[in-house]
């Protein structure tokens, strides 16, 4: 039968408030956040500058093609 | 006459409370239409494993006859993690990253909603678990099956039955928890905000080249992530290059429903009345409660710091959406933005905080087996 001794000898592998344990644990949360912050960051940067690049190569291309067009068409004026 | 009792001679109470709670799982998974795809084989598995004798266990320790459940438990889950990481391939599939890759400014959201998980390690460390238990309960809050498998299987943590009921629970309780924490941290102004969503193109190349270039960073700073997100970013390839449709499409359909179909049965086998049933069980649900409220806490409160020095504010209700239950909480905020004003559509901006949580949680996962490894002697 589950009674109140039961319950608490499952806290017998806890240590109620264990400050000990607190401080490699806020080491963590530094660390953790930190270290998910740049990763972010850095996506973030290669994602735009990645953009950037592709539409600045886009239109190049777009501007390649209308002066060939440009050319073309004088061309076959002249 | 004595074979005729075997079974009702060695039932126990708590075999018992075990049917109890998965004929729990299985109306939640029916009557309320609570995730059913991994609710209903984890309740149904629970009262499978828990019934006297069962052949599907068989005796692990004997380890001469393995039952089904002991076999895919330690093929699939415990001796690559397999199931969990083959099923990223498939969510990685389903998600389409356009609307990130149009504001990426939303990734910050995606980081700041995995704050959770640290101060729940930092809590679970106060009363007392040890350091891997600690962060295998704190990864709750990521509100991913699949990472919270993964680092509670690397970080060996005892409580892993627990752990993955009670994260796989509260993802389908998104909706319920997350609407009162975002009420209470914002005020009807801040949900009023409207943010323009410009649905601009974004090119094919880009789309090939996130997945690449995620994988590369995560791989680089958080090398033990890289499973985790390599596998997700996989899936997203096949979607993105153009000429895998039927891949695609098989991983997202069929491929998804195989292993979510064997997932949640051999979850069961961590559902054991002995190994379950225990005070830290409910202490673990009360803190994974807890991670879920900070996460949504902590991508509100940085949406509202983002206010502070942008001229283009971000409606707070989005830093919610950065948890990783894909696509719940988006629809959560999307939900509560056109109900405070309905022609106030916000979910295309959730969308994108919504699957920058996914890839940040699975990096946040990478992360802590890399941080805390070291100290478990791992």
């Amino acid at each position: 039968m589950l009674n109140l001794m039961t319950l608490l000898a499952a806290f017998d592998n806890l240590t109620p408030m264990n400050w000990e344990a607190i401080k490699p644990a806020l080491n963590f949360l530094w660390q953790g956040l930190l270290a998910i912050f740049v990763v972010i960051g850095l996506i973030i940067i290669t994602v735009k500058l990645t953009a950037f690049v592709i539409a600045k190569c886009t239109e190049a291309k777009k501007r390649r093609e209308e002066a060939a067009q440009s050319a073309e068409s004088e061309e076959s004026n002249s | 006459m004595d074979f005729l009792l075997q079974g009702f001679q060695a039932l126990t109470w708590q075999q018992v409370a075990m049917w109890i709670i998965g004929g729990i799982l299985i109306y939640l998974a029916i009557k309320k239409d609570m995730e059913p795809a991994l609710l209903l084989p984890m309740g149904f598995g629970a009262i499978l494993v828990n019934l006297p004798l069962s052949p599907v266990i068989g005796d692990p320790a004997n380890g001469e006859h393995l039952g089904i459940i002991t076999s895919l438990f330690q093929v699939g889950i415990e001796a690559s993690e397999a199931m969990p990481l083959l099923l990223f391939i498939g969510i990685g599939c389903m998600i389409d990253f356009g609307p990130l890759l149009t504001n990426p400014k939303l990734f910050i959201l995606g980081g700041a909603a995995q704050l959770g998980i640290f101060v729940t390690i930092i809590l679970a460390a106060m009363i007392g678990f040890p350091l891997n238990d600690a962060a295998s309960i704190g990864i709750i809050g990521a509100a991913d099956g699949p990472t919270a498998i993964l680092v509670a299987m690397q970080l060996a943590s005892k409580y892993l039955g627990p752990i993955m009921v009670v994260a796989y629970s509260y993802m389908a309780l998104v909706p319920i928890v997350q609407p009162a924490v975002i009420k209470m941290c914002t005020t009807k102004k801040e949900r009023l905000i409207r943010m323009k969503y410009s649905a601009k193109q974004v090119p094919q190349l880009m789309r090939i080249l996130f997945p690449i270039i995620v994988t590369i960073i995560s791989g680089l700073i958080a090398p033990d992530s890289l499973s985790l997100v390599g596998m997700l970013m996989f899936g997203n390839l096949l979607r993105e290059c153009g000429v895998l449709k039927s891949l695609s499409e098989t991983a997202q359909t069929t491929f998804s429903n195989i292993i979510t179909l064997l997932l949640g049965i051999t979850i069961a086998f961590q559902m054991q009345a002995e190994a379950f049933l225990s005070l830290e069980t409910i202490i673990i649900m009360l803190l994974g409660l807890f991670a879920f409220v900070f996460d949504t806490i902590g991508g509100v409160m940085c949406a509202k710091l983002i206010n502070l020095f942008s001229k283009e504010k971000i409606n707070p209700m989005l830093g919610a959406a950065g948890i990783s239950a894909f696509p719940m909480a988006s629809r959560v905020v999307a939900k509560m933005g056109t109900k405070e004003d309905p022609s106030n559509h916000l979910l295309m901006h959730a969308v994108g905080a919504n699957v920058s949580g996914q890839i940040a949680s699975a990096i946040v996962g990478g992360l802590i087996i890399g941080i805390l490894g070291p100290f478990c002697g791992l």
